[in-house]
């Protein structure tokens, strides 16, 4: 019995010769060719890099659209464990995770990424966390997550009701799910086309507040390109996409 | 030669695979918010016990969900039971094995393009690509693992389509409201509705960006079962190379009765990995334990059997010697 679990065991290595797999060895080492230099290749990639943040080198090429959803790893991390399932995206109950197009370059092709234009992040919501079968989206109770910025909201100011047309306008202060709001509003006067005055309230982000939610973008009312967008500037899991001054002032 | 009925070991197995199927068209149902701010118990359920998952995850990124040793279990149970994984639980190899029943085409067309070729190759040449360029921390399995690919399709692809379908059913059912006096259609259509509504559809129409794409991928590899059956697990799928390579001796070995084996290759019709070329030959890497064989077979020649394949070494030393005097076992 023993005799024959050993030699079932080294049947492993030297099948008989109708049974095996019989690979062809060029074919084996062009596979794993292709394997290695696909590999080396995707660590070769510009939204892959993770700049060191206290250099003050300012190495990686992050992209402002790669705003990944919360929790997600630092990207050569994510990339090592997405298996774009398609869980998240499932799981996110306002259609906001949506398969990247090229946002993580090719290698990162249908991985996860949050599109503010279909959908935000819902501030009461982890369920991506939850969901996620290999950790790429590691696990997070709620009021962890609610911490984790994914990026950073910007008024973009020609395109903003109050700023470039005297509306008034709150929609984004009004919208804020954070307990503090991230976005404040100055008291100001602005003319219009008649060259009267009005009073607005002008939105300001609070860069120290803002997690990068989206729903100031998904909210308002200009719905094509938003009058405050988010950008993945800021985001917790990549120290080398950080505001510089942040980086080199606050450590 | 009558046409023999099908045993009751492959019902056997129609029924765990339709069983498999539901469980994962359930959990995918399930992966979606509910009270409390949870997710669907245990979703990531064939995640979990696919072992291609695991070892990329792991080599890629040095780390796994604990979760996921679970698929050592499919592993372990590979080791004795050959690729019986792809035959009865896989819930994609379901669906191939059911697309593929519908195919046409007469029997001498499905021995002749059924059996082992090299092209059963191929899928181990993308697994080894896979796992190497997961060692260099590169996870390419997520774009060919066939729990991925299936979820993927889902979520993206067909759920949305079905959720627009039955929508707009519905709504045109309503706004049509055909009927006779009191009677309408829609005091049958509308309870329907608010079931599906409650149990089924979505609140909000899913959108994805590539569905598209996604649908004519999914449609593409669907249809591939008619050119060969279980294409997708033949040649292309890495989970199968991969359990292919643990349970390439199993301990559960498929026999032919050379003295009941007419070589009528019967057998090929519809063996689903493509492991036997009829005769006693069998390649127990691509086999996938449908039994469908055993089923076919008009002389009762074949059976499964427990053995621990060491016995085989000495068949094979024997058959060595036999092809060094110029006798091959076919006697050709």
């Amino acid at each position: 019995m023993a005799n024959k679990v050993v030699r079932w065991i080294a049947n492993f290595f030297n099948p008989p010769k109708d049974a095996g797999v019989d690979l062809k060895r060029r074919h084996v080492v062009s596979a794993a060719v292709v394997g290695l230099g696909g590999g080396w290749l995707f660590h070769a990639q510009p939204s892959e890099r993770n700049a060191d943040a206290n250099s003050g080198v300012r190495e990686s090429a992050p992209n402002p659209a790669l705003i990944r959803p919360p929790g997600a790893l630092a990207e050569a991390e994510f990339l090592a464990k997405c298996i774009r399932c398609g869980e998240c995206m499932k799981a996110c109950p306002t259609n906001a995770i949506q398969p990247a197009a090229l946002e993580a370059g090719l290698q990162g092709m249908w991985s996860p990424v949050l599109k503010m234009t279909i959908g935000y992040c819902e501030y009461k919501c982890n369920l991506c966390t939850q969901v996620c079968p290999t950790g790429a989206i590691a696990k997070m109770p709620l009021e962890k997550k609610q911490k984790v910025r994914m990026g950073l909201a910007m008024v973009d100011k020609s395109r903003c009701l109050p700023y470039a047309y005297g509306k008034a306008c709150y929609q984004c202060q009004e919208q804020c799910p954070l307990p503090k709001k991230a976005i404040w509003q100055e008291d100001a006067t602005v003319l219009n086309s008649e060259g009267e005055k009005i009073a607005v309230k002008l939105p300001h982000v609070d860069a120290d507040l803002c997690v990068g939610c989206g729903t100031c973008e998904r909210k308002c009312p200009v719905t094509d390109q938003a009058g405050i967008r988010v950008t993945s500037v800021g985001e917790t899991r990549n120290p080398g996409n950080q505001f510089t001054w942040r980086d080199r002032y606050s450590g | 030669m009558a046409k023999q009925k099908t045993s009751r070991t492959v019902w056997l197995r129609r029924v765990v695979q339709t069983v498999f199927l539901l469980v994962f068209l359930y959990l995918f149902l399930q992966t979606a918010f509910h009270a409390g701010g949870t997710a669907g118990k245990g979703i990531g359920f064939f995640f979990d016990i696919d072992p291609l998952v695991l070892l990329t995850v792991w080599l890629g990124g040095h780390a796994a969900a604990a979760a996921l040793l679970f698929s050592l279990i499919t592993a372990a149970v590979t080791l004795v039971f050959g690729r019986w994984f792809c035959g009865w639980i896989c819930p994609f190899g379901a669906l191939h094995n059911l697309v593929s029943s519908w195919r046409g085409g007469t029997n001498k067309q499905k021995i002749d393009s059924g059996g082992y070729t090299g092209w059963h190759r191929t899928k181990y040449y993308v697994l080894i690509a896979v796992l190497i360029a997961a060692i260099v921390g590169a996870n390419l399995a997520g774009w060919i693992d066939p729990f991925s690919f299936f979820y993927r399709s889902m979520t993206m692809a067909v759920f949305p389509a079905v959720n627009a379908g039955l929508q707009h059913f519905f709504d045109w059912i309503y706004r049509w409201n055909p009927g006779i006096g009191s009677a309408r259609l829609t005091l049958v259509t509308e309870p329907l509705y608010r079931f599906l509504r409650h149990y089924f559809l979505t609140l909000g129409q899913p959108r994805y960006f590539w569905s598209m794409l996604f649908g004519m991928l999914f449609g593409g590899v669907i249809a591939l079962n008619f050119f060969r059956a279980r294409f997708w697990c033949k040649y292309i799928c890495p989970l199968g190379a991969l359990l292919g390579l643990t349970g390439k001796n199993p301990v559960l070995q498929l026999k032919t009765d050379p003295a009941l084996c007419n070589n009528c290759r019967i057998c090929v019709t519809d063996c689903q990995g493509g492991a036997r070329n009829g005769g006693e030959a069998w390649k127990p890497s691509e086999c996938m334990y449908c039994w469908s064989c055993q089923s076919a077979c008009p002389s009762d020649a074949i059976s499964f059997k427990f053995e621990i394949p060491g016995a085989k070494v000495v068949e094979s030393q024997n058959r060595r010697q036999l092809e060094k005097v110029g006798v091959s076992e076919n006697g050709k």
